[in-house]
C-alpha cells in the first residue's frame, strides 16, 4: 500500500489556508503516494473539493477518518484544541509522521504531546536556512507574501495616492514609505510599494542588506555610528545589538517618522520578544492618515501602540496588527505551502524510499519528534560557535533568500578546491623538500628523495587542479602541453655532448618537438584566454 | 667566488620555476586569473631553460665541465628556433574546433620526447660511475614504455578525432580484436621479461668500466700523493681509456632491446586506444593526458631532474583529475577506459532501455519564436551538434538578442559536451558568449523547474530523463542536465535518431517538449529573422 498523505481542514479560527492544492497533490501522486483530503478543507482557500478530486485525491469525510488513516499528516499551523475540546496531536496515529509548522521552542506543552506513543514530527520552521533547503522554506514563502500583503493592507487604509499624480486637478507627490527589517518581508514589502509607485527607504542592522535593497530600487538608510558590528547571527538572522547602536537606531526612526507616510515593520529576534522600535512620541509625531503596518505584531510588535489581530488608530495614525497576512492571500499562500512540502516529501526519499534520515542535515535540524523520542533540540552545528552578546534587542527580521547560485561565476567549484591557506602550505612543503634534496649531503639515498618530491608534486597536482573551473579544462590541457615540454631539458642535456654521434641527435629531434609544445601550448592557451570575456566588456 | 657557487644557480631557479608552473596551473581556478596564469608559466619555462643551459656551463658537482661541441651549440638552437617557429604557426592556424586533434598531437609529442630522451639517456650513461645503477637503468625503461605508449596512443587518439590519416578514413568505431586482453598481457609480460636480460647486457658492459675507474681513482690516489710525471702518464692512460668504454654502445643487445621495448610499447598504445571509440574521446585525451606527465615525470626520474619530476607529476594528476571528471560524468569506470573496449560510437543501438511511450511533438519555427518571445527566462543546452553545425555564432546573437531585451539567458554545459573536457566553454567564448552566462550542470540545474524556455541545440543524452529514472537504460546513474522540470523544451535535432550512447530519449515524448527538426545553422538563422 502506498504511503498516504491526509490533509486536514485547518481548525485555527480566521485560518483559510490549506496545506495542499490541486497542484501539489498532482505532485505528490506523481511521487507516488495516495492523498486524501480533509472535505472542505480548501474552501476557505478557493480549492474546493471537486478540484481536489479531479487532480486525483480522494475525499475524507470527516476529521477522525483522515487522521486515523494518515501516514503522513501534513498541516500548517502547530496542532492544536479542536472547539469541541479534542487536541489534534492526539488523533495523531502511532507510527504516523507530522509534518507541519510546531515553533517547538515556544510550544513547550505541544512537543511533550507529541512524545506520546511512537509519532514522527517534523517542524518546518526548523528546516535550516541553507541553500539547498530554500525550496522548503515555508517560513521565506510565508515571509514573501506577508510583506506583499502587509503593503496592500497599507494602501487600503492611507488615505492618498501611492504614485505622485499630476492631473489637471492638481498634483501629488509619491507616498514616503519607511520599511525596517530587509528580509524576505521587507525585500516583499519594498517590491510591492516600488510596483505601486511609492518612494522607499529601508533599514536593517546587516549592512550586508543595503546591496538587496538597493537592487529593489529603495534606498538604504545609513546609521552616524559605524555599522562594523555584523549583526548577522548564525543563520542569517539578526542580531541584537550595542546600546549605542540602539540609540542612534531610535534616533534616526524618529526623524523619518516625522517625514513618512506609511511604516512597515519587519524586525524580529528569533526566540524573543519583538523589540520596540516605534515608540508612542513618534507614532503622535507622524502626519494623521499614516499607516503603520507591524508584521511583528505576533511577537509584541515593534510599535508600542500595535494590538495585535486589530486594526487601532492613535492620534490619527492607523495601526495594523494582523497577525494572519498570508492567511489574507489564501489562494497563493496555499500554493507556495504546499509546492514547500512537496520539496521536502521529495527529499525525504519521495513515496518509494520515505525516511526521517538524520544523515540529511535538513531532517536532523528540523525532526521534533523520531518515533515518540524527543530529537530537539539538534546536536549543535561544530563549525560556527554562537556568539551572544549580551545587549539589547535591535531590528530585523527573518533574512533573505540566499543568492541562488545563478548568472555569473561567482558559484566556484566547491568539490575539494583548496584555500589559499593551504595552496601556501603546501607550497612550503614542495620547497623544503626541493630543497632538503638538492643538499649534496642529504643522508637519504637519491631515489627516495625523488620518489618523495614525486609524490608531494603529485599532491600539489591534485589539489591546485581540483580548484580549476571546469569552464577552463580545455586551456587547462593545453597549459599542461606546454609544461610538458619542459622535456625540453632532457633533449638540452643529450645534445650537450662534444660530437653529434647517436644520442645527440636523438636529443636534438626530442628539442624539436619539445620546442614545438612549448611555443604551441602557451600561444594556444593564451589565444583561448583571451577569447573569454564577462558581458559587457 | 668560486666557480663551484654556481652550481646552486639553476637548482634554485628550477625551484622559482616548479613554483611559476604550480602558480600556473592555480591561475586557470577562474577566468579572471588565467591569463595570468599562463604568462606565469611562460616565464617558468624561460627560466627553467636558461638555467639548464647555465648547469650546460658550470662545472657539475664533482667539478667537471662539460665540452660541448660547436655543432651541438648550432643543432640545439636551430632544433629549438624550429620547433618553437612551428608550434608558434600551429596554434595561431588551428581551429578551436579542432583543439582535441591539437591536444593529442601535443599529447603524442611529449611521449615521443620522452622515448627519445630514454634512449639518448641510456647511450650517454655513465657507466663507471653512477650510470649503471639497476634503478637508474629500470628507470630508462619504464620512461621509454610509458612515452611510447603515450606517443602512440596519442597519435591514434589524434587521427580517430580528424577522422583521417594519410588520405584514408579513420573509423572512430573501436576495434576489438578477439583476445584483446591476453593480447595487452602478453604484451605487458614481454615488456617487463625484457628487462632482465637487457639489464644484464648492459651490467656486463659496465664491468670493464667500473674496474678501469677504480683503477683510475687508484691512479688519482697515487698522483696526488707522489707528484711524479709517472704517475700523471698513467692517470691520462687509465682517464682516455675509460672515456672509450664509459658509454654503452648502439651494437649491443641491450640497445637492440630498448628498441624491441619502443616497438612493442608503440604496438600496446595502438592497440589500447584503437579499441576505443570515438564518442569516448574526451576520456582518452585527458587520460593521455595524464599519461604524457607520468612520461615526463619519467624521465625526471632517470635524468635526476626535480623539476621535469615536478611538472611531470603536476600534469600527470591534472589529467587524472579530468579523466575522473570525464569517466563521472559518463558514468564509465576508469579501469573500462585504461584497458579499453568501452564506447561504441552509435553502433549498434544498446539493448537496454525501457520503450518509450508516447507522441513526439514536431514544432516550427514560427512557434519557437513566440515562446522566445515571451520568455523571461531561457536556457541554451549545446552540444556538440551545434558546433558541427558552425550554429554557435548565431546562438550567440539569439542570446545576446535576448538578453538585451532583459530576458534571462543563459548557457548549461554538461562536463562532456564537446570532445575534450571544457571543450564547450571555448567554442562558445570564440563564438562571443560572456563567460558569467556560461554555467556548468552543477551550478545551473536547480534553477531548471524556474525556466520558461530551454533550447536543447545538439546534444541529446546529456538531457536524457531516463538516466535518472530508467534503471535498465544503459546511461542509467550519469548525471544529466534535468531540462524536463523547466516550462517548455525545444530540442533542435537533425532527425529522431538517438544519441552517440544508442539510447532513446523519453524527454522527446514529453508533453512539453518541442522538436525542431533540421540543420541546426539553418533553425536558427530563421528564428533570429523572425525575432528582428
Amino acid at each position: 500500500m502506498a504511503i498516504r498523505i491526509a490533509i486536514p481542514k485547518e481548525v485555527s479560527p480566521g485560518e483559510r489556508r490549506v496545506a495542499a492544492t490541486p497542484d501539489t497533490v498532482k505532485k505528490l501522486i506523481k511521487m507516488g503516494f495516495d492523498v486524501s483530503v480533509e472535505t472542505s478543507a480548501g474552501t476557505l482557500a478557493n480549492y474546493p473539493d471537486e478540484v481536489f478530486k479531479a487532480a486525483g485525491a480522494s475525499i475524507a469525510p470527516d476529521t477522525d477518518s483522515l487522521w486515523e488513516s494518515a501516514d503522513v499528516l501534513c498541516k500548517i499551523n502547530p496542532p492544536q484544541l479542536r472547539s469541541d475540546g479534542s487536541h489534534e496531536a492526539d488523533s495523531l496515529r502511532d507510527g504516523s509522521t507530522l509534518i507541519s509548522l510546531i515553533f517547538p521552542g515556544q510550544n513547550a506543552e505541544l512537543v511533550e504531546r507529541l512524545q506520546q506513543g511512537s509519532k514522527t514530527a517534523i517542524a518546518l520552521d526548523k528546516i535550516p536556512r541553507i541553500t539547498r533547503a530554500q525550496k522548503m522554506d515555508v517560513l521565506s514563502s510565508m515571509a514573501n507574501i506577508a510583506g506583499y500583503r502587509a503593503v496592500l493592507e497599507a494602501a487600503h487604509l492611507y488615505g492618498g495616492f501611492f504614485s505622485g499624480q499630476i492631473t489637471a486637478a492638481g498634483k501629488t507627490r509619491p507616498a514616503q514609505v519607511l520599511v525596517i527589517g530587509a528580509g524576505v518581508a521587507g525585500l516583499a514589502a519594498i517590491g510591492t510599494a516600488r510596483s505601486l509607485g511609492a518612494e522607499v527607504r529601508a533599514f536593517d542592522v546587516r549592512p550586508a542588506t543595503k546591496e538587496q535593497v538597493e537592487s529593489m530600487g529603495a534606498r538604504f538608510l545609513m546609521l552616524d555610528v559605524p555599522m562594523d558590528e555584523s549583526g548577522e547571527s548564525s543563520g542569517g538572522y539578526a542580531n541584537i545589538m550595542s546600546d549605542e547602536f540602539l540609540q542612534a537606531e531610535l534616533a534616526c526612526f524618529a526623524e523619518q517618522a516625522r517625514d513618512v507616510d506609511i511604516i512597515i515593520t519587519t524586525a524580529l529576534i528569533p526566540g524573543r520578544p519583538a523589540p520596540e522600535l516605534i515608540l508612542q512620541e513618534m507614532v503622535e509625531s507622524m502626519k494623521p492618515g499614516s499607516v503603520i503596518v507591524d508584521l511583528a505584531a505576533e511577537q509584541g510588535g515593534n510599535c508600542t501602540a500595535t494590538v495585535p489581530g486589530e486594526v487601532v488608530t492613535s492620534s490619527g495614525v492607523h495601526i495594523v496588527g494582523y497577525t494572519d497576512l498570508t492567511s489574507r492571500l489564501p489562494t497563493h499562500a496555499s500554493q507556495f505551502f504546499g509546492t514547500n512540502i512537496v520539496n521536502l516529501l521529495s527529499d525525504m526519499g519521495g513515496a518509494e524510499d520515505f525516511t526521517v534520515n538524520f544523515e540529511d542535515e535538513v531532517l536532523l535540524k528540523s525532526t521534533i519528534v523520531r518515533d515518540g523520542e524527543l530529537t530537539w533540540p539538534p546536536p549543535p552545528d561544530p563549525e560556527k560557535p554562537a556568539t551572544a552578546t549580551p545587549a539589547k534587542p535591535v531590528v530585523a527580521e527573518a533574512p533573505a533568500p540566499r543568492k541562488k547560485s545563478g548568472t555569473g561565476h561567482g558559484a566556484s567549484s566547491e568539490p575539494l578546491a583548496v584555500g589559499p591557506r593551504n595552496m601556501i602550505a603546501l607550497t612550503l612543503a614542495i620547497v623544503l623538500a626541493l630543497i632538503g634534496f638538492t643538499a649534496e649531503s642529504a643522508p637519504v639515498p637519491h631515489f627516495v628523495q625523488q620518489v618523495t618530491v614525486f609524490l608531494l608534486a603529485c599532491f600539489i597536482g591534485w589539489q591546485v587542479v581540483w580548484s580549476v573551473t571546469p569552464a577552463l579544462h580545455t586551456p587547462l590541457m593545453s597549459v599542461t602541453n606546454a609544461i610538458s615540454g619542459i622535456i625540453v631539458v632532457g633533449g638540452l642535456l643529450g645534445v650537450a655532448g662534444s660530437e653529434l654521434n647517436t644520442a645527440a641527435v636523438l636529443g636534438a629531434v626530442a628539442i624539436l618537438i619539445a620546442s614545438i609544445n612549448i611555443a604551441g601550448g602557451f600561444l594556444v592557451t593564451q589565444r583561448m584566454l583571451q577569447m573569454f570575456r564577462k558581458e559587457g566588456n | 667566488m668560486e666557480l663551484q657557487s654556481f652550481v646552486a644557480i639553476p637548482n634554485v631557479a628550477y625551484l622559482g620555476a616548479a613554483i611559476l608552473f604550480i602558480l600556473s596551473l592555480g591561475g586557470l581556478s577562474n577566468q579572471e586569473t588565467a591569463r595570468r596564469g599562463n604568462t606565469y608559466g611562460l616565464v617558468g619555462m624561460i627560466i627553467a631553460i636558461a638555467a639548464t643551459i647555465l648547469l650546460l656551463l658550470v662545472p657539475d658537482a664533482y667539478g667537471t665541465v662539460r665540452e660541448i661541441g660547436r655543432n651541438n651549440w648550432a643543432v640545439l638552437i636551430a632544433t629549438a628556433l624550429l620547433g618553437g617557429a612551428i608550434g608558434s604557426v600551429m596554434a595561431k592556424r588551428v581551429a578551436m574546433t579542432a583543439m582535441p586533434q591539437l591536444v593529442a598531437l601535443l599529447h603524442s609529442f611529449v611521449g615521443l620526447a620522452a622515448v627519445l630522451v630514454g634512449i639518448s639517456t641510456w647511450l650517454t650513461a655513465d657507466l663507471g660511475g653512477h650510470g649503471s645503477d639497476v634503478v637508474h637503468l629500470l628507470e630508462i625503461w619504464l620512461g621509454v614504455a610509458i612515452g611510447a605508449i603515450t606517443f602512440t596512443g596519442s597519435v591514434v587518439a589524434w587521427a580517430k578525432l580528424r577522422g583521417w590519416l594519410f588520405g584514408r578514413r579513420v573509423p572512430g568505431a573501436p576495434l576489438l580484436l578477439p583476445g584483446r586482453h591476453v593480447l595487452n598481457a602478453v604484451l605487458a609480460l614481454a615488456c617487463i621479461g625484457m628487462a632482465v636480460p637487457y639489464l644484464a647486457d648492459t651490467t656486463a658492459q659496465a664491468a670493464p668500466a667500473i674496474e678501469l675507474s677504480g683503477q683510475l681513482e687508484a691512479a688519482e690516489d697515487a698522483f696526488e700523493r707522489l707528484e711524479t710525471e709517472e704517475t700523471r702518464a698513467e692517470v691520462a692512460r687509465l682517464s682516455s681509456e675509460l672515456q672509450a668504454i664509459n658509454h654503452p654502445t648502439t651494437d649491443s643487445r641491450a640497445f637492440l632491446l630498448l628498441l624491441i621495448l619502443t616497438c612493442l610499447t608503440c604496438l600496446l598504445g595502438v592497440h589500447l586506444v584503437l579499441a576505443i571509440g570515438g564518442a569516448d574521446m574526451p576520456v582518452v585525451v585527458s587520460l593521455l593526458n595524464s599519461y604524457s606527465g607520468w612520461a615526463a615525470a619519467a624521465a625526471g626520474f632517470m635524468l635526476a631532474n626535480d623539476l621535469l619530476l615536478v611538472t611531470g607529476a603536476l600534469v600527470g594528476s591534472s589529467g587524472a583529475i579530468l579523466s575522473y571528471i570525464m569517466c563521472k560524468a559518463m558514468n564509465r569506470s576508469i579501469w573500462n577506459v585504461v584497458f579499453g573496449g568501452f564506447g561504441t560510437d552509435g553502433g549498434s543501438p544498446s539493448a537496454g532501455g525501457a520503450t518509450i511511450e508516447g507522441e513526439v511533438t514536431i514544432t516550427d519555427v514560427e512557434e519557437v519564436a513566440e515562446l522566445a518571445r515571451h520568455a523571461k527566462s531561457v536556457m541554451i543546452v549545446p552540444g556538440y551538434g551545434m558546433a558541427v553545425a558552425r550554429a554557435q555564432h548565431l546562438v550567440n546573437e539569439f542570446s545576446s538578442m535576448l538578453r538585451s531585451k532583459g530576458c534571462n539567458v543563459r548557457y548549461a554545459i554538461h562536463p562532456v559536451a564537446g570532445r575534450l573536457p571544457g571543450h564547450m566553454n571555448v567554442l562558445l567564448a570564440e563564438a562571443g558568449v560572456p563567460y558569467d552566462i556560461v554555467l556548468e550542470m552543477d551550478e545551473i540545474n536547480d534553477d531548471c523547474p524556474d525556466t520558461d524556455l530551454v533550447l536543447i541545440i545538439g546534444a541529446n543524452d546529456v538531457v536524457n530523463p531516463g538516466a535518472e529514472t530508467d534503471e535498465s537504460s544503459p546511461i542509467f546513474g550519469m548525471p544529466v542536465i534535468q531540462v524536463w522540470k523547466a516550462e517548455t523544451t525545444v530540442v533542435l535535432k537533425r532527425s529522431l535518431g538517438a544519441g552517440y550512447a544508442g539510447v532513446g530519449n523519453p524527454l522527446f515524448y514529453e508533453e512539453n517538449n518541442k522538436m525542431l527538426l533540421g540543420d541546426a545553422k539553418d533553425s536558427m538563422a530563421q528564428l533570429m529573422a523572425l525575432l528582428n
